[in-house]
């Protein structure tokens, strides 16, 4: 695990690692804004895949098809080999929970306290833990895990943004996911905290061996915690390769991207 | 005249959405797991949250509407109907009507801006992920709670109010509590109560389910937010009077019978 | 699980359109609830229909049967009403029944009535004529009455002025130098009551023949609502009253008359100086007893006048009185 994230890796290397999620074809319209034109990609066991895209251009949508937020107009997404368009509720609730979704705004529920924001997933899937656990184990591990075990009885509000972000990742981490998708894991961030937040996500990566699909406009975090890249321009998969090759491309909208 | 049948066009999508949302909640209302302690807690909200407000405006149209009629009927020398004459005018419209145009006010809004910036907040998203329907959770439990706690609210402010007409009547005609309310609850029948108590849970059923529908499906953004908390006040009104309406219509054929 | 706009559209409509058809359903349930139900039709006819208007109801006994339907003139005498009548209730109607307009309640609508007659008859059938009862024909008979009842009252007053006057007043041999004038008056003043009195007599007559004919005669339309109802046996022991009054005033009468030629044959102030007081004491008890006669006379008058069913006429008929009355004085002037 930490040689494929030191080492660089081709393509060919990769096709013999087990894909675990795989989206074909994906189209999305609003209206008449043509979002997402036939987008593809595969995520393989235990990489983190960064794609990269300007505002705007259908990251956030391609996220939200992934999980079933929204249905796509047409593609397919396959996780872990179910296809999740074809999935009932009930199954693609158990499908989910191997799935944590950490949301731009954090998405706390601020009406609850941080206790009662960790435990709401665990609510519908405590089955999936052995009976000896508890739920409050389970919220102060995956406190203690971002570092803020303290804040238990806190209300979000009560929180600042990297905090928040922090809590909002332990709440993503507590059901244990195989597969963590990061959407715009450091907008809204001082570049300090979004280090932070880099560094965590970093070594939950190696604690837990998850693979992640990260997000992102921000080019740093692009660079630390990917292993490879996709860039999405004009709703499709533009390029795909690893960041410091992607950095040297002479392609002028490839080049927009690392100018900052 | 492109712009009115545009206008008309959304105006029936609104109309056919909110309906697929009534829709939607009845079949949602059935399906297992029921969000029992949050309907609980959303029922506490909704009381707690409104019961001062209630009395208050229930408390000030019994002293108002005392205060406007005693002039007339003291010229027909039929002060002493004030209490049966309040306590059936009270019972059977306006305590509903102005509780509930209250109460659609306050939580009606307030359901409308607390869904609308979780939508905003992706917090909805989020709990649809973590394996939670949200359509259960918040929006079910809301419009039941509403539902179930206007005519509550209703039979308060009905009380509050009529406990104002009785000041008024107390001080300027000196009639005692027990007379008072001997008089009104003679001049009311159950064909007055059992219609206005029916019609309230119907208010209570709009007013929920107009502030979760313009919450659940807020347009993006503070701006969102905030007209989600307008219209459904608007919206809400509007159709309090459409159900007042057709309610009375009923009640009065059943009346007749 | 998507549905397009197109689809919500049309639900929008559909929602509307229900809720609308919904509303309207209800408010002509509510307006005409005989509208699901089977009603009949019939007929009847007025001289005065005192502003029904359709849509009044129709009551048969006190019970909501139905509804005016239309009003129609016919000519210039009389108006055709027509009613829809429930079906349930038509099975108890039979063609003698009678219809009459009166009003619900003080200020209240106007009601057209149905009275069930008496005795057998057809049971009514869609489209059929029902009888009319107008109150103007019995009112006649009891106005005349009214007119002679007063004459007396006027009559009796007179009298008794003349006989205060005779004892209170110069003295009775003064007054009798003056004989003659003072007889006449006696006598002018007696006739006239005689007359008054004739004339009850005969409304009585009358009175008492339409009212054995009702009682013989029971299919005859004031018959029916005579007969039929408490205030029909008031009206006829009023009426036997009155006529015993009245035979009580005859004999009084006949004693004046006879007192009066007593003073005349008797050859004047001499003789009557004789028998002056007892006389005039007489003449006076003779008075005062036909006062009374007169005066129980008008009482049962007026409970006659009082009978619900020819109230209004009497009041009719005094207003009437009034306005000749004011006339005359007009004229005179």
């Amino acid at each position: 695990m930490t040689e494929s994230q030191k080492t660089y890796h081709s393509e060919e290397v990769k096709t013999d690692k087990q894909v675990i999620l795989e989206i074909n074809d994906l189209h999305k319209s609003f209206g008449d804004n043509h979002v997402l034109n036939g987008f593809n990609m595969k995520l393989f066991k235990g990489e983190s895949l960064v794609i990269m895209g300007k505002s705007g251009s259908g990251k956030s949508v391609m996220i939200k098809c992934m999980v079933g937020l929204m249905t796509p107009d047409k593609g397919r997404v396959n996780i872990m080999g179910k296809s999740i368009l074809d999935l009932g509720q009930a199954e693609l609730d158990q499908l989910r929970a191997d799935i944590g979704f950490l949301f731009q705004g954090s998405a706390l529920y601020d009406s609850m306290t941080v206790r009662e924001n960790l435990e709401f997933p665990l609510r519908r899937h405590m089955d999936r833990f052995d009976s000896d656990l508890n739920t409050e184990e389970l919220v102060i591990e995956a406190l203690e895990n971002v570092g803020l075990a303290d804040t238990v009885d806190l209300m979000p509000s009560e929180l600042s943004g990297g905090m928040q972000r922090r809590v909002a990742l332990a709440r993503t981490l507590i059901l244990r996911p195989k597969i963590i998708l990061y959407d715009e894991p450091t907008s809204g961030l001082d570049p300090i905290t979004a280090k932070e937040i880099i560094i965590l996500m970093q070594n939950i990566q190696e604690k837990y061996g998850t693979s992640s699909i990260i997000i992102t406009h921000d080019v740093d975090c692009a660079r630390v915690v990917g292993d490879r890249m996709i860039l999405l321009i004009d709703g499709i998969n533009y390029k795909a390769g690893h960041f410091k090759e992607l950095s040297l491309s002479e392609d002028p909208k490839i080049k927009a991207f690392f100018k900052q | 005249m492109n712009s009115f049948s545009f206008k008309l066009k959304t105006f029936f999508l609104e109309i056919g959405e909110l309906s697929l949302f009534a829709g939607r909640f009845f079949k949602e209302l059935f399906k297992r797991p029921f969000e029992y302690s949050e309907f609980l807690r959303q029922c506490y909200l909704v009381g707690n949250k409104s019961i001062v407000l209630v009395g208050l405006t229930g408390f000030i149209i019994g002293l108002v509407l005392t205060l406007q009629t005693r002039p007339t009927l003291a010229e027909f020398g039929a002060v002493s109907w004030m209490p049966s004459m309040v306590g059936i005018s009270i019972v059977r419209e306006i305590g509903p009507m102005i509780t509930a145009l209250v109460c659609a006010g306050k939580i009606g809004s307030g359901i409308g801006a607390e869904l609308g910036s979780m939508r905003v907040t992706e917090q909805i998203d989020a709990m649809e992920v973590s394996g939670t329907n949200p359509f259960k959770f918040l929006v079910v439990t809301r419009i039941l709670a509403v539902t179930m706690m206007l005519p509550i609210l209703i039979i308060f402010g009905d009380a509050i109010a009529l406990y104002g007409s009785y000041i008024i009547e107390n001080l300027k005609g000196n009639v005692s509590f027990q007379l008072f309310f001997n008089q009104v609850f003679d001049a009311l029948e159950f064909g007055d109560i059992l219609p206005a108590t029916i019609k309230s849970f119907f208010f209570g059923f709009a007013i929920g389910l107009v502030g979760c529908f313009k919450g659940y499906f807020c347009k993006k953004g503070t701006a969102g937010v905030g007209k989600a908390a307008n219209s459904a006040v608007v919206y809400t009104s509007i159709l309090l009077f459409i159900l007042d309406f057709i309610a009375v219509f009923v009640a009065d054929i059943f009346y007749e019978l | 699980m998507e549905r397009s706009s197109g689809h919500k559209i049309r639900l929008g409509i559909f929602v509307i359109l229900g809720t609308i058809i919904f509303v309207s359903a209800i408010y002509l349930i509510g307006q005409r609830q005989e509208m699901f139900r089977k009603t009949y039709l019939i007929e009847a006819y007025f001289q005065n229909i005192n502003g029904l208007q359709k849509g009044n109801n129709v009551r048969y006994s006190g019970i909501d049967i139905g509804t005016i339907n239309d009003i129609v003139m016919v000519n210039d005498t009389s108006i055709r009403v027509i009613m829809r009548i429930d079906e349930k209730i038509i099975s108890h109607l039979k063609t003698n029944a009678i219809a009459t307009i009166g009003s619900d309640g003080l200020v209240g609508n106007m009601i057209l009535n149905i009275v069930p007659g008496k005795g057998d008859a057809r049971m009514i059938q869609d489209g059929d004529t029902i009888e009319t009862f107008s109150k103007i024909g019995a009112d006649d008979i009891l106005s005349t009455l009214g007119a002679s009842s007063e004459n007396a009252a006027i009559l009796t007053s007179d009298l008794l002025k003349i006989t205060d006057a005779m004892i209170n007043g110069e003295g009775t041999l003064a007054l009798f130098l003056n004989d003659t004038t003072m007889s006449k008056d006696i006598k002018k003043s007696v006739n006239n009551l005689k007359n008054a009195s004739y004339s009850a007599t005969r409304s009585l007559n009358e009175l008492n023949n339409i009212i054995s004919n009702f009682t013989t005669n029971q299919n005859s339309v004031l018959g029916v609502l005579l007969n039929d109802s408490i205030s029909g046996q008031k009206l006829k022991s009023v009426a036997v009253n009155l006529e015993k009054s009245s035979t009580e005033i005859d004999t009084m009468l006949s004693r004046i008359n006879k007192v009066v030629s007593d003073i005349e044959t008797g050859e004047g102030a001499i003789n009557y100086l004789v028998h002056d007081t007892t006389l005039v004491y007489s003449l006076r008890q003779t008075i005062e007893n036909v006062n009374e006669g007169t005066a129980k006379f008008n009482e049962n008058m007026d409970a006659l006048k009082n009978n619900f069913l020819l109230r209004g006429y009497f009041k009719k008929q005094e207003r009437q009185l009034k306005k000749e009355e004011r006339k005359a004085n007009k004229d005179k002037e």
